[in-house]
């Protein structure tokens, strides 16, 4: 896609986006609450047209061959797109019949995956007595009922709990091994790195960064350095501390005075610690605790965008 | 291409027919009040109004045989805005995306809900004629007439239930929806001669009673039952149900297959 734009009002959701996804790989789209994610996901499912932009999905234009991109996509939304009061074979069945499957193929490849996804046992029973992450499996699999060309998956493990987050990681890992297309928002850095080939990370309507998980990370910085300090009154005279010594500008240190704790990037690694824990022995603030650790989501978007998350 | 298009639409509305009547047989307690409210309904009305003859029509025969079509047909507009708000609970759920991002027909989820709709306006029209039956009612020209009558309540029936599906997708809060698409169709009940001949109800009713639908819906089915003329309520019916069918129901497609 070029250009994207998709205003609703005076919201500009998604702001002149290019995008591309390359065949057999798995594409994440990673963004806070807000961040356009949603609606660049509708664009490509055909559910939201755009103001302004070219949209085609496997060479099909959105705006004008919707009908060819629905064919040859499979959508799992944010809300289950599955009938609570229906059993989830009956569900399957209807969605892969609605898709184009004749009774016989839709019944084989309803068992099919539900045997994939471990729903098995419970295809007999009312979608409504599933557990939270049994849905999100059931509606997953609703979305590869016609083995679709590209899987578009709207923060597919949001609300799930950690259990059941492994068991979709799972199988998003098998099909990615399979060589299925697949594009996935998320809000979290961690699912990003574990899965994608490519990161492209959205803020507010806008792609401020595309890569790697691991080129992602060396633009945030590497790892962080935090430091807990024995006590918190000291955190400004520490801070001070760590900009002269250390000189850094003021903003690069993040300091929680409630905590006593103080965070930088540690652009050489241990060295910077090191570095840090001796300047302020100099300065006699004691350390209570320190310690190197990935960038959270947050950081890396006061990095990437300089506002936070 | 349109013969296979329309065989697509033929396919997805029997699938989503075949939904809903899955739902009713999976959930049989949804079943309870769409069958019972209108025997209910039947009842209070014949019992509390049943014996009255103070109209000049009771001259010509009980007002029992009057009623009896005023309520099939009351049954069935009270009935119709279930379709809307059905339709509307579906399109604000995860369900119309998946729908929608599918390479489905369109029309299909109207057409699908309003044929298993039928169904349910059918069954209610049979089971009020069978209560009649045991009040009194008689069909002079039996089952050519009953049929015909179920045939008259459902196609009355579709064509408010489109036109409610329409409403309820323009107005989209579904609480607002319910309020709004039931009252009138009380208020289009009571405007009509459902209850008492044209001519007996307040001057400002007239006009507006002679071309209401139910008028012509609950005539003809009085013409059927007593093999009176029957021409001019069924063409006026037939225009009303084609004209229906046809506006709402394009324009609540269209509405529904919108992208936001």
């Amino acid at each position: 896609m070029a250009g994207v734009v998709k205003a609703f009002g005076e919201v500009t959701a998604v702001d002149k986006v290019d995008l591309t996804v390359s065949p057999g790989t798995l594409t994440a789209l990673l963004g806070p609450n807000g961040a356009g994610k949603t609606t660049l996901v509708r664009i490509i499912a055909t559910l939201t047209r755009p103001d302004a932009g070219l949209v085609r999905v496997l060479g099909y234009d959105v705006i004008a061959q919707p009908a060819q991109v629905r064919a040859h996509i499979g959508l799992t939304g944010q809300y289950a797109g599955l009938d609570e009061a229906l059993r989830g074979r009956d569900n399957l069945v209807l969605i892969g019949r609605l898709a184009g499957l004749r009774r016989r193929q839709a019944y084989q490849r309803a068992a099919e995956l539900a045997g994939t996804f471990g729903l098995t046992d419970a295809m007999g029973r009312a979608v409504r007595t599933y557990s939270g992450g049994m849905r999100r499996r059931l509606d997953l699999a609703a979305s590869l009922m016609t083995r679709p060309a590209l899987l578009v998956l709207d923060e597919p493990t949001t609300g799930l709990d950690p259990a059941s987050r492994q068991q979709l990681w799972a199988v998003l890992a098998q099909m990615r091994a399979e060589g299925t297309t697949m594009l996935l928002t998320t809000q979290y850095l961690e699912e990003a790195d574990r899965f994608a080939d490519v990161v492209h990370v959205l803020h507010r309507g806008q792609i401020v960064a595309s890569g790697t998980a691991a080129q992602l990370k060396a633009l945030v910085g590497g790892q962080m350095a935090e430091i807990r300090l024995d006590d918190p009154a000291a955190s400004s005279a520490a801070s001070r501390v760590l900009a002269r010594r250390l000189s850094l500008p003021a903003g690069e240190i993040r300091t929680d005075t409630g905590a006593g704790r103080l965070t930088l990037a540690a652009r050489d690694g241990t060295t910077t610690l090191l570095a840090a824990a001796a300047a302020l022995a100099a300065d006699g603030i004691a350390v209570a605790d320190l310690g190197l650790r990935q960038p959270s989501l947050d950081e890396a978007f006061l990095a990437l965008t300089g506002v936070t998350a | 291409m349109t013969a296979a298009v329309s065989c697509r639409v033929a396919r997805d509305s029997a699938l989503i027919a075949g939904r809903q009547l899955l739902v009713l047989r999976m959930n049989p307690s949804r079943l309870i009040y769409p069958l019972v409210q209108p025997l209910v309904l039947l009842v209070l009305f014949v019992s509390v109004l049943g014996n009255l003859a103070v109209t000049r029509h009771a001259a010509a025969g009980s007002y029992r045989e009057f009623l009896i079509p005023g309520i099939i047909i009351q049954n069935a507009v009270l009935t119709a805005p279930t379709t809307g708000l059905a339709l509307l609970r579906d399109a604000g759920s995860g369900l119309a995306d998946r729908f929608r991002s599918l390479p489905m027909s369109r029309a299909a989820v109207l057409i699908g809900r309003l044929a298993s709709d039928a169904l349910i306006f059918a069954v209610q029209a049979v089971l009020l004629l069978a209560a009649a039956d045991l009040l009194g009612f008689r069909v002079r020209a039996r089952l050519p007439g009953l049929v015909g009558i179920v045939a008259v309540a459902v196609a009355f029936g579709l064509s408010v239930a489109v036109t409610t599906a329409w409403l309820a997708l323009l107005i989209k809060d579904p609480e607002t929806a319910e309020r709004v698409l039931f009252f009138p169709a009380i208020a289009i009940a009571f405007l009509s001669s459902a209850f008492a001949p044209v001519g007996e109800l307040a001057g400002w009713m007239q006009p507006i009673a002679r071309a209401n639908p139910v008028t012509a819906a609950v005539s003809l089915i009085r013409s059927v039952a007593s093999v009176g003329p029957a021409a001019f309520p069924l063409m006026q019916l037939g225009c009303w149900v084609a004209g229906l069918l046809l506006v709402p129901g394009v324009l609540a497609v269209r509405r529904w297959q919108e992208p936001s």
